[in-house]
């Protein structure tokens, strides 16, 4: 039997077209990860590089963050460790995060407010075909913006690594990260999108409400840094396997709210 | 087996007012059945719950003996509905769009381009198929929606206002089709309209609604029937003659006969008792008579 039969199939191909035709849709998923896998480490790659350590303020509160077993770095090369394992990690998430938000909202609000949902509605697709084929258009689309987004990040980290000569960035946090937490905050992205698709009457509203969602993502960055916790690979498995059971709450939640009656409201 | 059938069919939106009200239906399959009231009677809710968009409140109706509550797909696989909130894609192009509709058909690539190309060819759309769907007129859009309704050669084909925003001639030629339609393939058509004139040229029955409940259905003879409207034999005499019996009418004496075969006997009667007859003519009731006499009754019942 097949996974996704060819008429949910058109509709997946349908969706990648409509999305990527949407500018504002089209720029998230390519400006995002620009700023936050290429132009942000750049950047602080050449601040760290160029501006001398005791001219920059909070060198010393942002040392505090490194673990123990690399306190043999050098300043820089500990700024850069810390910039790619404290803080790159939460600009990561951002990208399955709004990539996933912004295709939802246009897969699933703007269908509805260009009255297209009806259409399709009116089709021999079920409920669940049309709602498994528009869920897995957008986390495919997301997914290959946050894979490309790792490659990206990926070759820039390990350009700095050889300029400063430091073991390759890859360990378990980043593992976990990718292969677990950014994969269900996709889901995470895309389910919530769909209920939030109910009450809104347009794309750039529920857009404006997916702005909530990256709220959890801020108060992780600022805990790390006011010191009141410090991630790691085990932190990051419990946070993800949170995640994945609130998806499957969501995925619930919201196959039962896709409903013809809901949906042309 | 009915096309459509519907009993004690009621959908209140809110739970106070009533959008359709016990709506007791049985077409039979083939014809088009005209579906007739003004603006906020209850065809569009009608057409959503037939072909399953809307659950009902109470009742319960069937197309081709599968409810559309419970099976909404199969009614699907085997109707057509065109409405005026059901949009099609702006940024695919004319021939993009029927091919996916027809796609979620499951139809084959090879079957989903023969039967666009034909459809676009037929609703004279042809020559904008490489166009998006946003540069089209209202017009074109419309007979596109007709086209995407179309795609799976239904059974039955609900259409709701589809000559609305069309020009003359689209809408005769949109017209023609949905006769030629019924006719050649057998399809039965439900077709909610507001336009008389155009109901009276291609439908075979009627179904007369307002403020969410049936007046009256039936064919043009049985409604006129049911209301007491009947044939008028219309004569025009010289001028200052009159007629015993007849009553003026802008010029013309008029009577009502229960056929037209009684206007060769009234005619002979009325030239022998010495008038001289310039004209004559037979005055059928109109759709829109009926329907406005169904309105006013129902009115003065209320």
């Amino acid at each position: 039997m097949k996974f996704v039969s060819s008429a949910e199939q058109a509709v997946v191909n349908k969706d990648f077209g409509e999305i990527w035709n949407t500018k504002m849709a089209r720029n998230t998923l390519l400006a995002l990860p620009i700023i936050m896998v290429v132009f942000l480490p750049v950047m602080y790659l050449v601040m760290i590089f160029f501006i001398p350590a005791d001219q920059m303020n909070g060198v010393d509160q942002m040392l505090k963050l490194l673990p123990p077993e690399f306190k043999s770095f050098t300043v820089q090369q500990s700024m850069f460790y810390i910039m790619t394992n404290v803080v790159c990690p939460m600009f990561f998430l951002m990208i399955p995060l709004m990539a996933s938000s912004v295709t939802a909202a246009c897969s699933f609000v703007g269908e509805k407010e260009r009255g297209t949902i009806q259409t399709l509605l009116l089709t021999p697709l079920s409920l669940k075909s049309i709602f498994k084929a528009k869920v897995l258009g957008c986390i495919i689309l997301s997914g290959i913006s946050t894979a490309i987004s790792f490659v990206v990040y990926s070759i820039v980290i390990s350009i700095g690594d050889i300029i400063l000569k430091m073991p390759f960035f890859l360990n378990w946090n980043w593992l976990v990260l990718v292969l677990l937490l950014a994969p269900a905050i996709t889901v995470f992205g895309v389910i919530f999108m769909v209920l939030v698709s109910g009450r809104s009457k347009s794309y750039m509203e529920s857009f404006q409400t997916s702005g909530y969602i990256v709220l959890p993502i801020v108060l992780l960055f600022v805990g790390q840094f006011t010191g009141l916790f410090q991630l790691n690979a085990i932190i990051l498995l419990m946070i993800a396997v949170g995640v994945i059971l609130v998806d499957l709450i969501l995925w619930f939640l919201a196959a039962r709210s896709f409903t013809p009656e809901k949906l042309l409201k | 087996m009915f096309a459509i059938s519907a009993k004690n069919l009621t959908k209140s939106y809110d739970g106070r007012i009533f959008a359709l009200n016990d709506l007791n239906l049985d077409i039979p399959q083939g014809g088009v059945f005209g579906f007739l009231g003004p603006n906020g009677a209850g065809k569009t809710t009608t057409v959503k719950l037939l072909t399953g968009l809307l659950k009902p409140t109470k009742g319960e109706c069937c197309v081709l003996d599968l409810a559309p509550e419970k099976n909404p797909c199969e009614v699907h696989r085997l109707c057509g509905v065109m409405t005026e909130t059901a949009r099609m894609y702006g940024q695919l192009t004319g021939m993009q769009n029927l091919v996916f509709f027809a796609q979620a058909f499951g139809m084959s690539k090879e079957a989903c381009n023969q039967r666009g190309a034909e459809l676009l060819k037929e609703l004279d759309l042809w020559d904008a198929r490489d166009k998006k769907l946003s540069a089209y007129s209202t017009g074109m859009e419309q007979r596109l929606s007709l086209a995407r309704a179309l795609i799976n050669r239904p059974q039955v084909l609900f259409l709701d206002e589809p000559t609305s925003g069309l020009d003359p001639e689209s809408s005769q030629a949109v017209n023609a089709l949905i006769t030629a339609l019924a006719k050649n393939t057998g399809t039965t058509v439900f077709l909610c309209t507001h336009q008389l004139r155009y109901a009276q040229d291609i439908c075979s029955n009627y179904g007369i609604i307002e403020k969410g409940s049936l007046l009256a259905a039936g064919d043009l003879p049985t409604l006129c029937k049911n209301i007491g409207l009947q044939i008028k034999a219309g004569f025009r005499l010289t001028e200052g003659d009159t007629l015993e019996g007849f009553t003026a009418d802008n010029g013309w004496w008029q009577t009502e006969v229960k056929t037209e075969q009684d206007m060769p006997q009234l005619l002979k009667k009325v030239i022998e008792s010495g008038h001289d007859v310039f004209e004559a003519r037979l005055v059928k009731p109109t759709l829109e008579d009926v329907y406005f006499g169904y309105v006013e009754r129902q009115g003065v019942l209320q």
